[in-house]
C-alpha cells in the first residue's frame, strides 16, 4: 500500500503527490492529492489488483468514458481519471471529495440526534426526495446502484443535499459490455436475487425499486428494517416470506416508537410500503417505482410544511382517527 | 447493576440496532495471579492484572466507536474457584462499570461455558421478542490452563454451534494453556497468545466487533482484521 508522499501519475504521465490517508475500506485506500484536497485518489488493495486488476480497470475506464454525463454533478463521486503508480501500473482512480454524514446515522434510533440536531420529518423526506432524484438520473443513463448501502449515501446536516459515494460498484452497460455490481447485502436484496453471487446478478428496475423502498422505510422509521418482526425470524427470512408487520392487522410490530411513527405517515405512503413489501416481495411488477415514490414523497413534504402531518421524529401518540394535522389541532 | 433488567428490557425497545452479542468466559483461577511458574511478582504485571486492563480497554474502545457502542452487547463470566457472572449482557454504550477480577481457586471452565450458552440462548430469545435483528454471537474463552471440571459435553455443543456458523467460538490460550483441550471448544483451533498480549488481543477483538456492527447485513460474512498483530498462530 502507498505511504504518504507517494507519487502517482495521470494517463499523460503527469505526477502528483498523495497526502495523508483519508479512509480505508474493504476494496482500497483513499488519499487526497497534496495541495488539492478536493481531489481524492482511490488506490485498490494490492490483492484486489492482483486478482482482478484488469476487470477493475476496464470498468473504471468505462465509467471515465461516461464521465461527461456526470462530472458536473458534484453530488456523485464518479471516477474521473485513471491513476498509475511509479511503474506506470494502473492502481485506481481520482474523484472529487464528498462531504456529509452517512445516511446510516440518519436512519439510526440512537445516533440521528447527535449528528442531525433539530431534525424533523420534513427534513428526512427532503433528503429522500433528493436521493430519489439522483437515482432516477442514474437509471435514465442505464446505471443501477445495485449495492444499496446507507453508508454510501452522505447527507449534509442542515440542508437537504445528499451525495452518493463508492460509485465504482455501480452496474453499468457500455458499448454492449455489462459491468456488474459485484457487491451487496442480503437484507437489501429482493427475493428473486437472494442466494446468488452478486457479481453474476443483473440488477433490474424492479430489484432497484425493492432496495430503494427498504432505504426509504429505514430512514422514515429510524433504522428499523421493514422485515423486523416480533417473534419472527431474521430479516432476510421474513423478506423471503414477504412477512411485513405493518398494514393490515399490524401484527408483529415491535414495541417502541414504531407504531406511532407508522400511524402518522400519510395513507398513500403506507399503501406504497405495504404494496412493495407484501405483494411486491414475490411479484417484482408490484413494486413501487422511483417516479411514484418521488410524487408521493414530494406531496408528503409539502403537506408536512403545511402542518397536515406530524413533523416530530418520535410522535408521543399514535394518530387518532380525528387527526387532521397539527394545523387543525392548533386552530381548534 | 441492580436496575439491569429494567435497563436491558428498555434498551431493546429504544435502540433497535442489530446486536452483536459477545460473551467473554475468563479463567480467573489461582494460576492467573502469578503465572505458571510464579514469574510475575511485580505489581501490575501478573496475568490477572493484564487481563483486567485488557477487558477495561476493550470496553473503552467499544464505547469510542459510536456504531459499535449501540450494537455490541458484552457479557463477562469468570471461572476462578466458582463461576461468577460479572457482567450480564449489556449494550456497550450502557456499560458504566465492570468489576476488576481477582484470581483464586480452580478453573470450572465447563460450567462457565455452560452458563455462557444458556445466557446467549436467553438473550437471543429477547432479541426475537423485541424484533431486533442480531449478528452471529461470539464466545471468547481465555485460559492459562484447562478446565478442572467436566467439559467434554459442553465443548462438543460449542464446537457444533461453531461448525453450523451459529456461534463464533474463539478459544484463546495464554502461556501454559492446554491448547488441545481449548481447541475442542471450537471448529477452529485455539489461538495461542504470545507472552501476555491481552491488550493487543482485545484491540483486535474490538476492531472485529466494529467491522461486524458496521456491516450492512446481519447475515453476510464479514472480513475480520488480520490477527498477525497480536498472536502467533
Amino acid at each position: 500500500m502507498p505511504a504518504e508522499q507517494t507519487i502517482v501519475y495521470d494517463p499523460h504521465g503527469m505526477q502528483q503527490t498523495l497526502g495523508v490517508l483519508f479512509a480505508s475500506g474493504g476494496e482500497g485506500e483513499i488519499y487526497p492529492l497534496q495541495g488539492r484536497p478536493e481531489v481524492l485518489v482511490k488506490w485498490y488493495h494490492r490483492q484486489d489488483l492482483a486478482k482482478r486488476g484488469q476487470q477493475l480497470q476496464d470498468k473504471v475506464q468505462a465509467m471515465i468514458l461516461l464521465k461527461d454525463q456526470f462530472k458536473h454533478n458534484r453530488n456523485l463521486s464518479w471516477p474521473l481519471l485513471s491513476v498509475f503508480d511509479e511503474n506506470k501500473k494502473w492502481v485506481g482512480y481520482a474523484m472529487y471529495k464528498s462531504e456529509g454524514i452517512p445516511m446510516f446515522k440518519l436512519a439510526h434510533a440512537m445516533l440521528y440526534a447527535r449528528h442531525f440536531p433539530g431534525l424533523d420529518r420534513q427534513q428526512i423526506v427532503s433528503y429522500l426526495v433528493n436521493l430519489i432524484r439522483q437515482i432516477m438520473d442514474l437509471h435514465k443513463r442505464g446505471v443501477m446502484i445495485g449495492d444499496y448501502n446507507l453508508n454510501n449515501i452522505l447527507c449534509t446536516p442542515g440542508i437537504d443535499s445528499i451525495t452518493l459515494i463508492d460509485c465504482d460498484s455501480y452496474q453499468l452497460r457500455w458499448q454492449d459490455t455489462h459491468y456488474p455490481c459485484p457487491v451487496g447485502s442480503a437484507d437489501m436484496t429482493p427475493k428473486e436475487q437472494q442466494n446468488q453471487n452478486f457479481s453474476s446478478l443483473v440488477r433490474t428496475a424492479e430489484s432497484e425499486a425493492f432496495s430503494l423502498a427498504i432505504i426509504l422505510f429505514k430512514c422514515l422509521m429510524l433504522g428499523r428494517h421493514p422485515y423486523d418482526i416480533v417473534g419472527g425470524d431474521d430479516p432476510v427470512t421474513n423478506l423471503n416470506r414477504g412477512c411485513f408487520a405493518y398494514g393490515l392487522g399490524n401484527r408483529g410490530i415491535p414495541r417502541g416508537h414504531w407504531y406511532n411513527i407508522w400511524s402518522h405517515m400519510p395513507h398513500r405512503i403506507k399503501s406504497l410500503f405495504i404494496q412493495t413489501f407484501t405483494e411486491g416481495a414475490n411479484d417484482p411488477s408490484k413494486r413501487v417505482s422511483p417516479a411514484e415514490w418521488l410524487d408521493a414523497l414530494t406531496l408528503y413534504q409539502k403537506e408536512i410544511t403545511k402542518g397536515w402531518h406530524e413533523a416530530a421524529i418520535k410522535p408521543d401518540q399514535p394518530k387518532n382517527s380525528e387527526y387532521r394535522g397539527c394545523r387543525d389541532i392548533e386552530s381548534a | 447493576m441492580a436496575n439491569y433488567e429494567l435497563i436491558a428490557g428498555h434498551d431493546l425497545i429504544e435502540n433497535p440496532s442489530p446486536r452483536c452479542a459477545c460473551m467473554l468466559v475468563l479463567d480467573t483461577s489461582a494460576s492467573m495471579a502469578d503465572g505458571l511458574f510464579g514469574l510475575f511478582s511485580e505489581k501490575g504485571s501478573s496475568p490477572i492484572d493484564q487481563l483486567n486492563q485488557g477487558v477495561q480497554s476493550f470496553i473503552a474502545e467499544l464505547q469510542a466507536d459510536e456504531v459499535a457502542a449501540c450494537s455490541v452487547e458484552l457479557g463477562v463470566i469468570t471461572a476462578g474457584g466458582s463461576v461468577t457472572e460479572q457482567l450480564p449482557f449489556t449494550t456497550a454504550m450502557s456499560i458504566d462499570y465492570c468489576d476488576q477480577f481477582n484470581a483464586s481457586g480452580g478453573t470450572p471452565l465447563g460450567e462457565a461455558v455452560e452458563k455462557a450458552l444458556q445466557r446467549l440462548e436467553e438473550r437471543k430469545a429477547e432479541y426475537k421478542k423485541a424484533g431486533v435483528a442480531y449478528f452471529q454471537p461470539w464466545l471468547v474463552v481465555i485460559s492459562d490452563g484447562g478446565p478442572t471440571d467436566s467439559w467434554r459435553s459442553v465443548a462438543s455443543r460449542t464446537c457444533s454451534l461453531s461448525e453450523q456458523r451459529k456461534l463464533v467460538v474463539l478459544p484463546v490460550g495464554v502461556e501454559g494453556a492446554q491448547m488441545d483441550i481449548l481447541s475442542e471448544f471450537s471448529s477452529r483451533p485455539a489461538l495461542k497468545l504470545d507472552g501476555l498480549k491481552f491488550r493487543e488481543f482485545f484491540q483486535w477483538l474490538s476492531a472485529s466487533m466494529s467491522r461486524v456492527s458496521s456491516s450492512g447485513s446481519t447475515t453476510a460474512a464479514v472480513n475480520l482484521p488480520p490477527m498477525d498483530g497480536w498472536s502467533s498462530i
